[in-house]
């Protein structure tokens, strides 16, 4: 539920709530209001009825009468204090053959010491005649507010928002490996302008880190370089040297040692430099060529393990993928595919327009197999990898907004790469219109 | 072979002296861009190495000075930074050919060679050791008047070995020079070793001289005064 209708919505109960109140309040002021002015017009009646007596006249016809009783009372029934008294309540009308609500003024007076009694009635609107009007006044006034505070709430919180809403959208496109600072909206609500405030020192910070961490990580990388190449020359001139059997044991072992050492420097190096996007694809790669020509190049190693190779290839398949990073991604599924198989087992790739499916025999990975992609997690902790093949691949398919999945089921390993990017959409259909002419 | 190598760090600098000094080369060092930029306009080289990132200069930049003076020097860029773009630069700067920290000396040594006949023995393909001789034009082996039928890996095998005689290659170095980037997730080596001996059984069926030989726990030899009897 949106902020707006949430506001509106208790806008709307608060509102029910005191129209409730104001229409009870308005029905009872109403009501009182009209009891009197009616007891003071009847009190006025009354004193002129009272001045017709003393005059003396016959009045009796005199239209003042009509609703009128008069009567001398003996001086002990006057009520101490009181010179009139009303009451009020449903009485017959005879006049209109209805039950209505009946208000009776009595007044009295000492006219020539004689004590005289004043009794004038009349029927006012009645409790359930004024309810109806009152409800129906205020039903109208309801819906007017509801329409009115929906629409301006709608209108009012698009406005007052407008800086939140930015910032919204400012937040949600922000990336750490664009390396880009944030430029939030200026406002003059002061929690937006606290609430911009903190996201920018903490994107800020946030960008800081990154920087530091992958200045650490690129320069780390860097300087291995050069130690390693340096034993590496040392450890070869050192191998023609006259050395005897168990210290060339010694040099071989540190020589793969020393292998896996570059091999894991340039996959981190690559992993950091897909990281910072350094590869922008130029032209479209043909894909379909290029997954040809991986197996081809793995085809000795396919074939040295006896592995069954079945392939579907599809023509024409056109990725906007830097080329060398399409090599990469191949050749570290395909190698991944050979070296996690079991002697006599079957590779099948299939490739369409869809996407690139890689399925292998092999064993039961002893990981979960989420983690699979993470860096230096091995399906077999046993094995020789160095476990960096799939995040890399991972990161290219990031890159490229390709999804990537992986499955086992029933001894079969299963990868599979959907080129779902919209970039894929729109770069193939001109050029398949370009193939087909 | 006179080579210049232009390299900031002394360690691997003398590494690679070491071992084309044994080839018979005359090498010489310089460690930065000035020392290096001097002896370029002094001397002539038949190859030069050069390292891209020199602490007063970015080697790139030497490759104008080396074109304009000397047209017939090699020039081989040795970069620590794996980049793309400084090798489409460098090769487009007139640089032959490129090479990324770290590598195999052997293979170093082998690209050096590539490049020299590419460039200064004009047509002449053939390479000849004793009765073996290769052809890096149409990949051709030939043992004394037989045509060895070798598939393109065991000729560049056999020419990696030649260029490399007397040197013991591991079995890395090998797969390296073989597959180039596709070994990076490929941790055994048996390929080397079927690789080998295929090629050894060719040469010995074709009635040459096995010349190479296994060096115990750390690969293969290329020995150039084995001789035909033993």
């Amino acid at each position: 539920m949106t902020l707006t209708n949430k506001f509106t919505l208790w806008y709307f109960a608060v509102m029910l709530l005191v129209l409730l109140i104001g229409g009870a309040i308005v029905y009872n002021e109403i009501q009182w209001k009209i009891g009197k002015v009616e007891v003071v017009r009847h009190q006025r009646l009354n004193d002129l009825i009272a001045a017709q007596i003393r005059s003396g006249g016959d009045y009796s016809n005199h239209p003042t009468r009509k609703r009128a009783t008069v009567s001398e009372i003996p001086v002990d029934s006057v009520p101490k204090g009181v010179a009139s008294y009303y009451t009020r309540g449903p009485g017959w009308n005879a006049e209109f053959q209805a039950n209505e609500y009946k208000l009776v003024v009595t007044s009295f007076y000492a006219i020539n010491g004689k004590h005289y009694r004043v009794t004038t009635y009349s029927f006012i609107p009645s409790f359930y005649q004024l309810l109806p009007g009152v409800v129906d006044s205020f039903k109208w006034i309801l819906i007017l507010l509801l329409i009115l505070v929906g629409i301006s709430g709608r209108l009012i919180s698009k406005y007052i928002l407008a800086p939140f809403k930015r910032t919204i959208k400012v937040i949600q496109s922000f990336d750490l490996k664009q390396k880009k600072a944030i430029r939030l909206p200026e406002t003059r609500t002061t929690e937006f302008r606290e609430l911009n405030e903190f996201l920018k020192r903490m994107t800020d910070k946030a960008l800081e880190d990154y920087r530091l961490l992958k200045e650490f990580a690129e320069n780390a990388s860097h300087e291995l370089q050069t130690p390693t190449a340096i034993i590496r020359g040392k450890l070869e001139l050192l191998m023609e040297s006259e050395i005897r059997d168990d210290q060339a044991i010694l040099i071989a072992e540190m020589q793969n040692a020393l292998e896996r050492l570059s091999r894991i420097h340039s996959s981190l190096t690559l992993l950091t430099k897909l990281e910072n996007y350094a590869f922008e694809a130029k032209t479209p790669v043909d894909f379909s060529q290029l997954t040809r020509e991986i197996l081809d190049a793995f085809d000795e190693l396919i074939q040295m393990k006896s592995l069954k190779l079945e392939t579907r290839i599809e023509e024409h398949i056109y990725l906007p993928l830097h080329a060398s990073l399409a090599d990469l991604l191949l050749s570290n599924l395909v190698s991944n595919a050979i070296r996690h198989n079991i002697p006599g087992g079957m590779i099948r790739v299939t490739l369409d327009k869809t996407g690139l499916v890689i399925s292998n025999t092999g064993r039961e990975p002893e990981v979960p197999t989420d983690e699979l992609f993470e860096r230096f997690k091995k399906g077999n902790p046993g094995s020789d990898s160095i476990g960096i093949g799939l995040a890399i691949v991972r990161q290219i398919c990031e890159l490229n907004n390709f999804n990537i999945t992986y499955g086992y089921a029933a001894g079969l390993h299963t990868l599979s790469i959907s080129f779902t990017s919209k970039l894929l959409q729109n770069l193939t259909l001109p050029l398949q219109s370009r193939l087909q002419p | 072979m006179k080579v210049l190598i232009i390299e900031d760090h002394q360690e691997l600098a003398r590494n690679i002296h070491d071992y084309l000094a044994r080839e018979g080369y005359i090498c010489e060092l310089s460690s930065t861009f000035s020392e290096a930029r001097e002896k370029i306009g002094l001397f002539q080289y038949d190859c030069i190495l050069l390292d891209i990132s020199l602490p007063d200069g970015n080697g790139i930049n030497l490759l104008d000075t080396i074109r304009s003076e000397h047209s017939q020097s090699n020039v081989l860029i040795i970069s620590a930074k794996n980049a793309l773009d400084d090798k489409i630069i460098g090769l487009e700067k007139g640089a032959d050919d490129y090479i990324t920290k770290p590598f195999h000396l052997a293979e170093l040594h082998a690209r050096i060679r590539a490049v020299y006949r590419r460039k200064n023995l004009g047509g002449a393909n053939i390479i000849q050791f004793n009765e073996i001789s290769l052809n890096t034009d149409t990949f051709e082996v030939k043992i004394g008047e037989t045509i060895l039928d070798t598939t393109r890996k065991e000729f560049d095998l056999l020419l990696y070995f030649v260029v490399n005689k007397n040197r013991v290659l591991s079995r890395q170095s090998i797969a390296a020079h073989l597959w180039g980037d596709y070994t990076d997730n490929l941790a055994n080596f048996d390929f080397v070793y079927q690789h080998v001996k295929n090629l050894r059984k060719k040469i010995s069926n074709a009635g040459g001289t096995d010349y190479i030989s296994t060096v115990y726990g750390l690969g293969y030899k290329f020995n150039s005064h084995k001789h035909g009897e033993e």
